[in-house]
């Protein structure tokens, strides 16, 4: 009765424990409160301090301060306003992306900058597309299932209600989700454009079945968040404010319930004493050094930037880095296979319209013997702007008059794409390496490489892109690859031996540090990960909140305790 | 390349087969609204920047900086920019005025110092690497007998270095597959930010605070224009006295 009350009610309803949706300023986009923000001193030991206001870092946020806890966020990158620093524009976008230096090798070497992780309050989740899909249960046992990778030490059930509540704070719209667990969302299915119609039409001819949604990007109003117009640049920062981000899901109200979270604070240390807890971060601002004591850190900083500072950190107890002890920390990086197809169409397709995500399946998400290789993938839409498209014209070995040519044609074409689960595999790590940014930190190294069973994978997935643009009609096909989504480095796991956190995201060996963004994934699964960092987030501020976390001993971790 | 009849059935493509030798493509109409490279393209009738007016204040100054404002080159020195302006040209198809300056645009990146984010382990920095490249497309250039480097080669010279670069095919002093990744990189997001190339492939550009109502196939909004082979290009030019 409740649920048919809510589906009728669409939209209109708020979400249980987060106002942030109704606490934004109509006529502005810029977050309300930051003038007024609680702001802590640099000896005042707060109850949680989290190195990153991304998605995993703002949602923990938010949680921990409506339970009362005392949070400050440190955050790298600006406090975005998204009317005076967005533009809606590809090439004016750049300072959204993480674009300081790193080192990339290894055999099939992941290209980062703006097809990555970003900078600022929001997180990477500014410019992501905007699929909000949850994992499908099978994710958390893939080792028992098929004997490879790894299994969670949580469960799909653990997330459940965290993913339900989630998907009425961002909100989530799309059609009834008939993959993993099967389950509908609180807004209604977006309107798509032609070429998503020409793909799902072409996809239903082979027998595949794709749906619209589920997107993070409102469908009708939302308190003072306004419904999406259908410009497409979700990739560059929704200035409109429909897209789903920290910066307008979890941030306005983490601020009215006294988190403090001061930007332009690079962290690169988090300190530890000789017994072994740590007891608050160093961090720079403005070219200077500065200290900020906490009772317990959380490093929620992206699979890449987690693992460096932790490996920075070394020190004292830990000469390897904390959470290292097993020696594991950085490794088991993962990516999923992202290779694009596009079709052209005798028909204008302005595949610049529309929310890049607009429809996918996960019909091809779960192993199947009979493909050849284990796991899947999954298929979605992507929409890429004329930088983008030009991108994939040159992958496709086109330069010149030719690919002038594929470029004036931009409005005929229509590109889908998949995202392929690849497994993780020791060697593919995050290590320190030699050079140093402008704060003396050796920047990070990435090395990955692909097994037999992730280019199978790729290659299958590729073919069923083109069976389904071939099945619409495409008169021409050009492809790229690529990846998309780096998790892992600081996996969960069971035992100490086995990864670097447990199943509450406590580093192991380190009684009050804690991982809480995609780094703590074990699997990669064939789904977009953010929505899971947040229910990973949630599900841990409620564990922390029910004190079912040993704060180990010494000083302690828990509110009572900090007050006395 | 292109009539009213290939356009349905795609045949004006490289991948179906269209001629895609050096040199400005035969049939597209003259622009008649703003500009495009070249003054040709798919969409005579279309201005991006006349919907100006439409976009926020910080966009269209970004946008309208990259049309008003060319900064003199500051990063390369003269050789090197002799020989990677007739690359951009060459690897863009800019065979004549006007031109979208893309050296220019990806020598105030280098300059101001911007990075993308990542470098190759086996690869130099990024500046490094163009500066590199630059040598080596006069290497190349003179091991096939042109003494004046890159810049002074044949067009058809021009042409087999680039394509040897394109595929990774050179001996060069670096990894050339990877270099030819970063200087692309930088090429092509100079051009396609450029608001002329935007009136070329008939993209509707920055489109907040007014978005988009008409999504399906074959649809437009009332400002944005067809593309230009509904009319007959080549009887068009004639008509109107344009070569
Ligand atoms: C182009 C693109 C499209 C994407 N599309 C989707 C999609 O459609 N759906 C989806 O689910 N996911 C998508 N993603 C991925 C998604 O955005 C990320 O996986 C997710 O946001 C990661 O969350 P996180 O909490 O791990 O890190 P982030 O959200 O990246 O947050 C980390 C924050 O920590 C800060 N930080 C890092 N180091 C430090 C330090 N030392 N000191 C202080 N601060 C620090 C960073 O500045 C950053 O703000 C996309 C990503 C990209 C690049
Ligand atoms: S398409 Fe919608 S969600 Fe995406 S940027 Fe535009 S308004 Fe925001």
């Amino acid at each position: 009765m409740r649920e048919r009350l809510r589906v009728a009610l669409k939209g209109s309803s708020r979400p249980r424990g987060n106002d942030s949706a109704f606490l934004l300023d109509p006529r502005s986009r810029a977050v309300p409160g930051r003038e007024s923000m609680r702001r802590y001193r640099p000896d005042d030991a707060v109850d949680m301090l989290i190195v990153g206001a991304g998605a995993g870092g703002a949602t923990l946020a938010q949680r921990l301060a409506r339970s009362g806890w005392r949070v400050l966020v440190l955050e790298a990158g600006p406090f975005w306003d998204p009317d005076e620093d967005w533009v809606s524009d590809e090439a004016g976008s750049h300072h959204l992306y993480w674009t300081e230096e790193r080192v990339i090798g290894g055999k099939d070497p992941v290209e980062l900058g703006k097809n990555n992780s970003g900078r600022g309050v929001g997180g990477s989740m500014i410019h992501y597309a905007g699929f909000t899909p949850r994992f499908h249960p099978s994710d958390f046992d893939v080792r028992s299932r098929d004997g490879v990778a790894a299994d969670w030490p949580i469960g799909y059930e653990d997330l459940k209600p965290h993913y339900e509540r989630l998907e009425r704070e961002l909100p989530v719209a799309g059609e009834l989700w008939p993959w993993g667990d099967p389950h509908g969302y609180p807004h209604a299915p977006h309107p798509v454009a032609g070429g998503a119609l020409r793909a799902m039409a072409g996809a239903r001819k082979l027998g595949i079945e794709m749906r619209v949604g589920p997107v993070g990007i409102t469908n009708g109003s939302f308190g003072n968040r306004p419904h999406c117009i259908y410009r497409g640049f979700c990739l560059q920062g929704c200035k409109v404010g429909a897209k789903a981000s920290p910066l307008v899901t979890h941030i306005p109200d983490a601020l009215a319930h006294g988190v403090e979270v001061r930007a332009d604070c690079m962290v690169t240390r988090v300190q530890s004493d000789e017994s072994g807890r740590c007891t608050g971060v160093t961090y720079f601002h403005d070219g200077q050094e500065r200290f900020q004591a906490a009772q317990a850190v959380t490093v929620a900083g992206y699979s890449i930037e987690t693992p460096r500072l932790l490996l920075h950190s070394a020190g004292g107890r830990f000469p390897g880095g904390l959470g290292n002890q097993a020696g594991l920390l950085g490794r088991s990086i993962m990516v999923q296979g992202a290779p694009q197809v596009a079709g052209r169409f005798p028909e204008e397709m302005r595949m610049y319209k529309a929310p890049p995500p607009e429809i996918s399946s996960e019909q091809f998400y779960e192993t199947d013997p009979a493909r050849g290789f284990l796991r899947g993938f999954s298929i979605q839409t992507v929409g890429p702007l004329p930088i983008g498209w030009a991108e994939h014209v040159l992958a496709d070995g086109h330069w010149g008059q030719a690919l002038r040519e594929y470029m004036r044609d931009y409005n005929h074409w229509y590109a889908i794409g998949v995202l392929s689960e690849l497994l993780p595999r020791a060697e593919n790590r995050v290590t320190l390496a030699q050079e140093t940014d402008r704060h003396g930190m050796p920047v990070a190294r990435l090395d990955y490489t692909q097994c037999e069973n992730d280019r199978a994978n790729i290659a299958y997935a590729k073919r069923t892109l083109r069976e389904i643009l071939e099945a619409a009609g495409a008169q021409d096909i050009l492809t790229i690859d690529r990846y998309a989504h780096l998790v892992g480095g600081c996996p969960m796991s069971h035992t100490p031996q086995t990864g670097v956190v447990d199943s509450d995201h406590k580093v192991w060996g380190v009684p009050n540090l804690f991982v809480c963004d995609g780094s703590v994934m074990p699997t990669q699964s064939a789904a977009n990960p953010a929505l899971t960092i947040m229910a990973l987030a949630s599900r841990l501020a409620q564990r922390l909140d029910d004190k079912r976390i040993d704060p180990g001993r010494g000083r302690g971790l828990l509110r009572e305790d900090a007050a006395a | 390349m292109a009539s009213p009849q290939t356009l349905a059935t795609a045949e004006h493509l490289p991948k179906r087969g269209c001629d895609t030798t050096p040199g400005p493509p035969r049939q597209l109409p003259r622009q008649r609204a703003g500009t495009t490279p070249q003054m040709r393209g798919r969409y005579p009738d279309y201005d991006v920047l006349a919907a100006a007016a439409h976009w926020d204040a910080k966009t269209r100054r970004a946008v309208f900086e990259r049309v008003a404002c060319v900064p003199p080159i500051r990063f390369f020195d003269e050789q090197q920019e002799r020989t990677l302006r007739v690359f951009c040209d060459v690897v863009m198809g800019q065979d004549s005025e006007p031109r979208i300056p893309v050296l220019e645009m990806v020598d105030t990146k280098l300059h101001a110092g911007r990075l993308d984010g990542f470098r190759h382990h086996d690869m130099p920095p990024d500046p490094q690497t163009w500066r590199q490249v630059a040598a080596n497309l006069d290497r190349s250039a003179r091991e096939r007998g042109c003494t004046g480097g890159f810049a002074d080669a044949g067009s058809e010279i021009q042409h087999e270095i680039v394509e040897g670069f394109s595929k990774g095919r050179l001996d060069w002093d670096l990894p050339v597959d990877k270099a030819w990744g970063v200087v692309m990189r930088g090429v092509l997001s100079a051009f396609y930010s450029h608001p002329w190339a935007w009136n070329e492939i008939g993209f509707g550009g920055p489109a907040y605070p007014r978005g988009y109502a008409r999504l399906g196939a074959g649809q437009r909004e009332h400002w944005e224009s067809p593309p230009s082979f509904e009319v007959d290009p080549v009887g068009d030019v004639r008509e109107r006295g344009l070569e």
